[in-house]
């Protein structure tokens, strides 16, 4: 009978406990990678020399290959050393990682620090079945592992045993998942197809973002596309001249280019989408929900019902239209606390659903929550007239200006600018809401979308009030609660209100001692 | 059948309120000392402007030496200012403790009251740098899982109380409950 590969570092690692193990050779290929991609996000600090030598570079092009060589060589065998030097090992309780070439580390995390664990596999591991383990503690950044390459299956166990040695609660857990008749129970919440991926490639707003991190490029970008367009005998300069043609010849051009620009640019958003989310699933297994998807990279993500902090359930105003939803469940924040990879997939999200199928996982959640029924209480509408005012300062200023140099025309502009802030922050106004029941707090908030937030009271950290001396004749303060995930804040709520709220967060945590995680 | 429990429906006026919080002034050497460091700073701004100015060594740009007046006397302002207001802020922050929660109010324009509850308490840490070393006085930080945006911290305390508060902190029968 054929050995399962798997068996063997487990048979090593049951039989000599403490024993310190190798990874699979493969892990070589997830170390050059890594390497490479380092040195790519410091490919900026290059770009001085390359400029510096770029009379160098053109005189000699055939340079690129030895350097290029070298170069490969190099991170080949910094990998190689890396995959040498790296050993771990599991010791009364504790995961320890021995790594580093010059710079050693020496990595000790108990089990019961272990937060979550999320397995990723990568395409070039996907043939030979392995995959790599990423373990975050709730302690700083610093306190991440990652076990590089693991055989699948192995790491199906390892993950399990951690888990049963670690805390009670996920110790009985791990124990279930060790049935395999238990482990089979894992049901299916939701999957994603291509179809709704491509639909949140356009949703998502992506575009925008790429379009600002382009920004520094676009002189020659348009110089780029004005020679390929000449070479095929279209003449940009031409088409966009508003002296040479009339003003709709003019207009229909400008707005054909921009929706070419569009419609490439959306197409990037939906192979983003397809990349981070293709073959989506969400499963549930008792009390821990697991996403997997990734189009090159395998992602897991699995999390602990007791550890989600906030659901949020956003729609952007594109989402409106067509009636579609982003979820999300946001854990520890990934971006105070933590700066690591593991940290940042804290957020689990389930992308472009439909209102009944959001519905249903939000209920799977939170059986007794009342997001969609419960009444949301607005603010004040001096939250109009202080962004307002505020708003009205660099306008006043700008007309001022203008008026001094008589340009009517641009005033008129800036008048018109200033009414459209005006009802921007209307329409952020109407959008604010928050909502109590016994068990959670409820946020509605958004400009054009609309987003939900939905909190149990015992996962706040912190409560801050706030009052400024132009709000306390209004009788009106705004209320932070911090939360593991981030601060909420509801702004110009009536103070009776606000004070209220702190008082039964805070009688709701306090006397019921309940845990955030 | 257990006895103990009870669940009876609690009055929202019943509850424990933050309105009634009776707030204790910091160290009594702590806003004249935050005047004298936020005086000093604004004087060796002055100060390292004029150095500048009329140094023997170079001469000073025509486009930076026109504005050197306005550029003092902004200084100046500022200087008498911003310390005014620091300093009669100061005068009004205060902390609260109760058996549950410590709270911390500040603010003159803006008042702000921060309630800590000690169930969610990750680490306390009693910071004291030379100048509050030679006042006797100290910083207690308060660390939740919110993130270091959200570090609660309480400047200005005498060092007996601020050791006191970190006692009664760690002692407390919540603390690290979870983590």
């Amino acid at each position: 009978m054929d050995k399962d590969p798997a068996d063997t570092p487990w048979i090593l690692l049951a039989s000599e406990p403490g024993k310190w193990q190798k990874l699979s050779p493969i892990a070589i290929l997830y170390f050059a990678e890594r390497l490479i991609r380092q040195l790519a996000s410091q490919f900026i600090y290059l770009l001085p020399a390359l400029l510096v030598g770029y009379a160098q570079i053109r005189d000699n092009p055939g340079l690129w290959l030895p350097v290029l060589s070298a170069l490969l060589t190099l991170v080949g065998l910094f990998a190689w050393l890396s995959f040498h030097y790296y050993r771990y090992r599991l010791y009364k309780g504790h995961l320890q990682i021995r790594s580093g070439v010059l710079h050693k580390k020496h990595l000790d995390l108990p089990f019961e620090r272990i937060q979550n664990i999320k397995l990723e596999q990568p395409l070039y591991y996907r043939y030979s079945r392995h995959v790599c383990m990423l373990l975050d503690s709730a302690g700083s950044h610093k306190q991440e592992a990652r076990i590089y390459a693991l055989a699948q299956d192995f790491a199906e166990r390892l993950k399990r045993e951690i888990l049963r040695q670690g805390g009670t609660t996920e110790g009985q857990q791990a124990d279930k998942e060790a049935d395999p008749a238990v482990t089979e129970q894992e049901k299916l919440l939701i999957s994603r197809s291509v179809p709704d991926l491509v639909v949140h490639g356009i949703t998502s707003n992506r575009i925008w973002i790429f379009l600002g991190g382009l920004a520094p490029f676009f002189d020659n970008l348009f110089a780029l596309a004005d020679e390929q367009l000449s070479r095929l005998g279209l003449d940009l300069d031409g088409l966009l001249n508003p002296a040479g043609q009339a003003w709709w010849q003019f207009g229909l051009y400008v707005v054909s280019l921009v929706f070419i620009l569009m419609a490439l640019l959306t197409l990037l958003s939906i192979a983003g989408s397809l990349i981070a989310f293709y073959g989506y699933r969400l499963t549930r297994s008792d009390d821990r929900y697991i996403r997997r998807s990734g189009l090159l990279t395998r992602h897991e993500v699995s999390m602990k019902l007791s550890r989600l902090q906030v659901i949020v359930r956003k729609q952007d105003w594109l989402d409106r239209l067509i009636g579609r939803i982003n979820l999300k469940f946001e854990q520890l924040n990934a971006n105070i606390e933590h700066t690591g990879a593991v940290a940042v997939s804290g957020k689990l999200m389930v992308p472009s659903i439909d209102e009944v199928q959001c519905q249903a996982l939000i209920d799977d959640i939170y059986p007794s929550n009342q997001m969609a029924q419960i009444r949301y209480q607005g603010i004040s509408r001096r939250f109009i007239l202080r962004n307002g005012l505020l708003a009205l300062l660099p306008f006043a200023g700008l007309t001022g200006i203008l008026l001094f140099k008589g340009e009517s025309q641009a005033m008129a502009v800036c008048a018109s600018a200033y009414l459209l802030t005006l009802a921007l922050i209307w329409q952020r106004w109407r959008r604010w809401g928050w909502a109590v029941d016994e068990e959670f707090v409820y946020l509605r908030k958004g400009l054009l979308g609309v987003d939900y937030y939905c909190f149990p009271f015992p996962k706040v950290q912190q409560t801050k009030f706030r009052q400024s001396i132009w709000m306390k004749p209004a009788r009106l303060c705004s209320v932070t609660l911090v939360l593991a995930s981030g601060g909420q804040t509801i702004p110009f709520l009536p103070e009776i209100d606000g004070r209220r709220l702190i008082d039964i967060s805070l009688y709701q945590l306090e006397r019921l001692k309940a845990s955030w995680m | 059948m257990d006895t103990l429990f009870t669940n009876t429906n609690l009055s929202h006026d019943r509850l424990p309120t933050i309105s009634t919080l009776q707030f204790m002034p910091l160290g009594r050497r702590y806003a004249p000392l935050n005047l004298l460091c936020n005086l000093s700073f604004f004087l060796v701004l002055m100060l390292l402007a004029c150095a500048i100015r009329w140094q023997p060594w170079f001469a000073v740009p025509q486009w930076l030496d026109a504005p050197f007046p306005y550029l003092l006397g902004t200084l100046l302002l500022l200087g008498i200012c911003l310390p005014t207001y620091w300093y009669l802020a100061d005068k009004r922050k205060g902390y609260a403790l109760r058996e549950q929660d410590l709270s911390f109010k500040s603010g003159l324009l803006f008042e702000r009251i921060v309630t800590q509850p000690i169930l969610r308490v990750q680490h306390v840490e009693l910071k004291r740098g030379p100048v509050e070393r030679r006042a006797g006085l100290g910083t207690l930080e308060v660390y939740s899982a919110g993130g270091t945006l959200h570090t609660f911290a309480i400047p200005g305390l005498p060092e007996q109380t601020a050791k006191q508060l970190r006692q009664f902190i760690l002692s407390h029968g919540d603390v690290g409950r979870d983590g």
